[in-house]
């Protein structure tokens, strides 16, 4: 970590529209839950709550569009500005850079992730004991949100286009190709999240079963981020300043 | 240097201030000009080859259920319609909505980012012009996406079979409902994107806008209508963009939605579908034109 740099990405990261519009984003699944709460759903709240506001909104939607959001804005707006020049100039490692642009890009995808699921969680299931539902989606949408954050910083220093090549994995890889072909299940972000959410949630298979194992989850979840972290910042090492973008 | 006696000594200087003698082409040029230039931006012609991918990459996969259809066809030998002109759009529609976030902040972005609105307005044109235009190009470049896929899935059918004039015949009245459909569609998710991309310079953040817009209220809209059948829950897929669309385009071709599909579950009346289109799509573009009314350079 490096103080300043973490700072001034702080900033970077918050004094924008962007955070308005994530906070939006982040109130839609908590009136959601209050409207489950208080509205006539004939679903059973453990299934509705895992199944739709959690899975379906939150981890498929939220987590990374949030991501994708903050973890292509950390080091790739920069990189757009022209400012990554002043960044690379200062005697810091890169792999400093990098580890810093990602732990604050990080914690600001998980401050927003974070606060709709647990407040969304606890309206939906408040009384009903299913506590681990929230305990466990919150933990994998911790581990999900670094995954998620350090896939698509990699992909900032690797082009100028990384939000839209981020939006084309998420929604055409994650959400078409996923669905449609079973083996690819092993490469995608979203079903690793779910498979660690529902091995600490230990639900019933009725209620809500994962594609993948928690174990196997979170090693696939580790490898991703050890990978992509190593190629994020191999790509900052060799990156050329100076060249106009 | 030679000095020549023949030119006074202010004269290099004067050149005067010429005004243009050519022909004046005026506002309907300036406006044709604007469209086939933004329309030509939005497949990424006459840009870098980066910026063809997506496009080019898009309107290709949106032809796959298309192509899906008629290669089964070739294999089988049988006729089995998989395919249904009225369920097409809701195949594509995330691959409809990510042209829209990929591209609608191309044609608007990039002039705001620039500063280059004061270059457009004092020209022959007005602003309404300028928007309108963008709007019908990124609605022409929609039609790419909705009516291309269409018109293959009907001369596709119609030639799978020995039968090729009986069955052009047949689904011909497809025709004008395809035409219909595709041309509301794609002015209705045009004029929405735009209006969504022409608040930001930012462009991946009008694009993540875009489609966030889309999946949100998709996925809410059909949240509600799944999870009871009280009449606030069935009015729940008004929220939706997707089902909203889906269910004009069911009316444009007076079919029925499957009973258990969330459509089907909503049970409301086509014609409501169709109006609220209308009503979304008017409202985006009042938005999209007081964007660029209220401009002050």
């Amino acid at each position: 970590m490096n103080w300043p740099v973490a700072q001034l990405t702080l900033r970077l990261l918050l004094n924008q529209k962007r955070t308005v519009l994530l906070a939006v984003l982040a109130l839609v699944p908590v009136l959601l839950a209050a409207v489950f709460r208080w509205g006539s759903f004939e679903e059973h709240p453990a299934d509705w709550a895992s199944n739709r506001l959690m899975a379906q909104i939150i981890v498929a939607a939220l987590l990374p569009l949030a991501a994708l959001i903050f973890g292509t804005a950390a080091l790739g707006s920069e990189i757009d500005d022209g400012t990554a020049v002043y960044l690379l100039a200062k005697p810091i490692p890169r792999w400093r850079v990098v580890v810093s642009k990602l732990v604050v890009a990080w914690l600001v995808t998980v401050a927003f992730v974070l606060m709709a699921t647990v407040v969304a969680g606890v309206l939906a299931l408040a009384g009903e004991g299913h506590a681990l539902v929230v305990v466990g989606f919150a933990v994998a949408v911790i581990a999900g949100a670094l995954a998620y954050c350090t896939v698509f910083l990699a992909l900032s220093v690797a082009t100028s286009r990384a939000f839209l090549a981020g939006l084309v994995y998420v929604f055409i890889w994650e959400g078409l190709v996923t669905g449609l072909f079973e083996g690819t299940r092993v490469l995608s972000i979203r079903e690793y999240t779910l498979g660690l959410a529902g091995w600490i949630a230990s639900l019933s298979p009725k209620t809500f079963e994962p594609e993948l194992a928690g174990g196997q989850s979170l090693v696939l979840l580790a490898i991703v981020c050890l990978v992509a972290g190593w190629v994020g910042v191999r790509l900052l090492q060799r990156f050329e300043t100076g060249e106009s973008s | 240097m030679q000095s020549s006696p023949d030119l006074a000594a202010g004269n290099i200087y004067d050149l005067g201030y010429r005004r243009y003698q050519g022909a004046r082409l005026g506002r309907r040029q300036a406006v044709l000009t604007i469209y086939l230039q933004s329309l030509r931006a939005a497949f990424g012609l006459g840009r870098r080859p980066a910026a063809k991918i997506v496009p080019v990459a898009l309107v290709v996969l949106a032809l796959f259920p298309a192509a899906l259809r008629l290669g089964i066809a070739a294999a089988t030998d049988q006729n089995i319609r998989i395919v249904e002109p009225a369920n097409y759009y809701s195949y594509i529609q995330i691959l409809l909505a990510l042209f829209v976030a990929a591209q609608a902040p191309e044609l608007v972005g990039r002039d705001l980012r620039n500063n280059t609105r004061p270059l457009y307005f004092s020209r022959a044109i007005r602003r309404s012009d300028y928007a309108l235009a963008k709007l019908v190009a990124l609605a022409s470049a929609m039609l790419f996406m909705t009516a291309l896929p269409q018109v293959v899935l009907y001369v596709g059918n119609a030639f799978a079979g020995s039968h090729v004039w009986p069955e052009m015949r047949d689904s011909a009245p497809d025709l004008p409902r395809i035409a219909v459909s595709a041309v509301a569609l794609s002015l209705f998710m045009a004029a929405v994107s735009l209006a969504v991309a022409a608040q930001t310079s930012r462009r991946a953040f009008a694009a993540g806008g875009i489609i966030a817009l889309f999946v949100f209220s998709g996925t809410v809209g059909g949240v509600l209508v799944e999870a009871g059948s009280a009449l606030w829950n069935r009015l729940g897929i008004l929220i939706s963009l997707y089902d909203v669309m889906r269910g004009a385009t069911f009316w444009i071709f007076a079919t029925d939605p499957e009973p258990e599909s969330q459509l089907g579950r909503a049970d409301l009346p086509g014609p409501l579908y169709a109006a609220l289109l209308a009503a979304l799509a008017s409202l985006a573009l009042v938005l999209l034109l007081r964007r660029y009314m209220r401009f002050r350079p």
